[in-house]
């Protein structure tokens, strides 16, 4: 290409570089000695570069404390809540844009009214209610809330939306049930619409932190987005520095790997989640 | 073959959605609809946590009376001009945005939407206490207060630095593929993943920048526990952890338009920020009103950068919003006045949510 655009891709090295440092700092730090952070955190080149270097934070933090804990509690909220979402989703999704059936229209402005209600609207009642109900420090009390988010649906119903009818029109002429469409036709196509929608279920479960604050109080139920609020506010003086670190970069590995694989799934399901969600 | 469809025939279409429906309207019935219901009731109750929790009756209805005991006060008056800067930027507003439809240059809902926003800013800050009157809760509006001025740093310096990222990046090849995922990256972490970098990066002992600016021969700040700047650098955090959405919805944007235009313009000599500011910007101005009306929406529920990284302080500079929701409730159990101040967050909210709204359908036709 020409010229110009050689130094275009050269001069933006220079903000590229800098939004990255931060990251990049947070992993190098991980792989210092902690004995070696407590004196200075810029050994060699600010710190960016991990000399001297050790893996032995890593090793600690699987050998004890309670991070490997958290972050299997994590992978089985995120899992449950991106099923139970996925469930809910395309069952409700389907029958909103292709059945017909008695106050339609009501019922989809009402799951789509909820669409506007944030979070933190409703944390204090779900915190009485679960409360109430003794679910608190439970999987279920962290997966359960994010299930009734009416975005899933949203997005489901626009996807299914999109597809001719003639497909479905053939199938039921064939004197195929409509679960058994639903089952068989339509599901298999909205592969891409419940890839896009688990990315962001799972990215979401991962990184809440308001509701998993309220609702696990016990550290067994912590998942690891709040284990490493609960030990960031000490970091120095009981862990080590480069031990904390290790647990940023283990806290944000699986979504990280995912970004990076599916990017353009990610990419899209932030997207709608920003802007619907 | 033939008894077996027929048995399936027999369920309708009515009856088959009513299946399919159910278990997405029981989980919302249950966990959305109630709780957002209940939060309404508990807000008119004076309902201690602890209390109710070990007798369910200990709640006493008191009808409105914890909206007054949060946003209101004693002898509370108003004047056109109690805080002249703030009304008068609302009353230009408002002339503004008449002044903008009567000549055409905005649609009617950019109009409403700037002029309602002006009056509220020319109509609040003109309640003060009057003589020998005080707030009933001291801390509720320079709570909103410190939200707005979060919302007011982040959501500019997000759209201004997306717009540029973006424009810059707006070409389809390997590097600037590669320069993307970079600048999107910071956008999957998690909010305590964000806070724990930045905490350490701020660090005036151990910090880069502190790091940094001694080595060229500065005095380290002392970020978060400095008035002065404990905001700044919450709002520096957020603008690198939620740039990464706002670039890409410029991206989408920007593919939209036509590149007749820019090959139109490159004839009139319009290449490179003037192709910006003469053909990206006019197109672009949908996706700024949307990704300014979302960042206002997203921002304006921040919690985890102020609970983490400052603790609300120094001396309540950095406390906002949901953080004082979240302590009204789990600190001082006081359930009935947090679920107030819920209630009023979801108001205006609400009223953003339905602005998006209107924008996206305009955006349709």
């Amino acid at each position: 290409m020409n010229r110009s655009y050689k130094w275009l891709v050269m001069a933006l090295a220079i903000p590229a570089f800098l939004w990255l440092v931060p990251t990049l700092w947070m992993v190098s730090l991980s792989f210092q000695p902690n004995e070696v952070l407590a004196r200075t955190t810029s050994t060699t080149f600010f710190g960016l570069i991990p000399i001297p270097f050790t893996a032995e934070n890593y090793a600690a933090l699987f050998a004890f404390g309670q991070t490997p804990m958290w972050f299997l509690n994590s992978l089985i909220v995120a899992a449950g809540m991106t099923l139970g979402v996925l469930i809910v989703s395309t069952t409700a999704g389907y029958a909103l844009a292709r059945l017909e059936f008695p106050f339609k229209r009501a019922i989809t402005i009402l799951c789509l009214v909820g669409l506007m209600v944030p979070e933190q609207a409703v944390f204090i009642p779900l915190y009485t209610m679960f409360a109430d109900l003794g679910w608190h420090n439970s999987y279920h009390a962290l997966i359960l809330p994010r299930m009734a988010v009416p975005i899933g649906v949203f997005l489901m119903l626009q996807f299914f939306k999109a597809i001719p009818k003639d497909i479905e029109e053939a199938a039921r002429l064939d004197g195929v049930g409509w679960l058994q469409i639903f089952w068989y036709v339509m599901l298999p196509l909205a592969r891409p619409a419940m890839m896009t929608l688990a990315i962001l279920t799972f990215l979401y479960a991962w990184n809440d932190y308001l509701w998993p604050l309220v609702s696990a109080q016990r550290q067994e139920f912590f998942t690891i987005t709040l284990g490493l609020a609960s030990i960031q506010s000490n970091f120095a003086q009981s862990e080590g520095l480069g031990r904390v670190m290790a647990s940023g970069v283990i806290a944000s590995l699986p979504v990280v790997v995912m970004f990076l694989i599916f990017q353009r799934y990610v990419v899209q399901a932030m997207t709608v989640g920003g802007t619907k969600g | 073959m033939t008894g077996q469809t027929r048995q399936k025939r027999r369920i309708t279409q009515g009856q088959a959605a009513f299946v399919l429906l159910l278990p997405f309207l029981a989980t919302y019935a249950l966990f959305l609809v109630y709780p957002f219901l209940r939060g309404i009731w508990i807000s008119l109750h004076d309902w201690n946590l602890l209390a109710v929790a070990f007798n369910p009756d200990a709640k006493e209805f008191v009808g409105l009376r914890n909206y007054e005991r949060v946003m209101w006060g004693r002898n509370i008056e108003w004047g056109a001009v109690a805080s002249p800067l703030l009304q008068g930027i609302g009353a230009a507003g408002v002339a503004l945005s008449v002044f903008l439809r009567r000549a055409g240059r905005v649609s009617k809902v950019t109009a409403i939407a700037l002029g309602l926003a002006s009056a509220l800013l020319f109509v609040l800050p003109g309640f003060h206490p009057g003589e020998g009157g005080r707030w009933y809760d001291r801390r509720f509006w320079p709570t909103v207060g410190n939200t707005l001025v979060f919302v007011g740093w982040t959501v500019p310096g997000v759209t201004v630095a997306a717009l540029l990222i973006a424009a810059a990046l707006n070409r389809e090849t390997r590097a600037m593929s590669v320069y993307r995922t970079l600048f999107f990256l910071s956008q999957i972490l998690s909010v305590t993943v964000v806070t724990l970098i930045w905490q350490i990066m701020f660090s005036p002992r151990q910090g880069l920048i502190a790091n940094v600016t001694e080595a060229f021969g500065g005095s380290p700040i002392v970020w978060l526990t400095d008035e002065r700047f404990a905001m700044a650098a919450i709002v520096i955090t957020t603008i690198w952890w939620s740039l990464g959405i706002a670039m890409i919805l410029f991206l989408a944007g920007m593919q939209d338009i036509s590149k007749d235009l820019y090959e139109a313009g490159a004839l009139d000599n319009a290449t490179g920020a003037r192709a910006f500011w003469y053909i990206t910007l006019p197109n672009l101005k949908r996706t700024i009103t949307l990704v300014i009306v979302l960042q206002v929406i997203l921002q304006f529920q921040v919690f985890g950068q102020a609970h983490l990284m400052t603790q609300g302080g120094p001396n309540d500079t950095t406390q906002v919003l949901v953080r004082y929701i979240y302590q009204t409730a789990f600190r001082d159990s006081e359930l009935g006045r947090a679920s107030a101040m819920a209630v009023f967050l979801f108001v205006i909210m609400g009223g953003f949510s339905i602005l998006q709204f209107v924008l996206g359908r305009e955006d349709d036709q």
